[in-house]
């Protein structure tokens, strides 16, 4: 069962990655690239690494779709 | 009993993961995503919080607090963005 959930939680890590490259806004696709950085903090707390987990919600989920948000707003709009 | 309950918690969890990687792929607008993308982080929450019971390692629960407080803040940073705020 838990092996069951790795496997849905690696595809849609590699979903999310495929549509923060082929999206046309950049928004939608900063959204998509924090969405596999939750995915795989996931994947870290069920191979066993709360640490690491917990590292990567934070920095890759939060702090990198703040930055990426800002840089947008202070480029394009 | 209780692990029926699990059992029916775990497909529920699985459930509510592939429908909402369905609404982030054929989503029209940035709106539903970002939608979707909350529900996911909740969804995962549970899904945390489930592994926490079912493994017996209470540490996995501070994972589930943090990414709690962090989802908080990147849907609150994406809503200031939408509305030219940030």
């Amino acid at each position: 069962m838990l092996e069951l959930f790795v496997y849905l939680l690696c595809g849609s890590i590699l979903v999310s990655g495929f549509l923060a490259i082929y999206l046309d806004s950049t928004l939608a696709a900063a959204v998509s690239g924090g969405l596999a950085s939750l995915f795989a903090a996931v994947c870290y707390v069920m191979l066993g690494a709360p640490d690491v987990a917990m590292t990567e919600a934070s920095i890759g989920s939060g702090l990198s779709v703040l930055v990426f948000l800002y840089a947008i707003r202070r480029t394009a709009g | 009993m209780a692990e029926n309950i699990l059992i029916i918690a775990a497909i529920l969890i699985l459930i509510g993961v592939a429908l909402g990687v369905l609404r982030l792929v054929i989503g029209r607008t940035v709106i539903d995503r970002v939608a979707a993308v909350d529900m996911l982080t909740v969804v995962s929450i549970s899904l945390i919080a489930l592994y926490a019971h079912v493994g017996g390692r209470a540490i996995y629960l501070d994972v589930a607090l943090v990414y709690g407080v962090l989802s908080f803040l990147a849907v609150l940073a994406i809503a200031r963005y939408l509305e030219q705020g940030l």
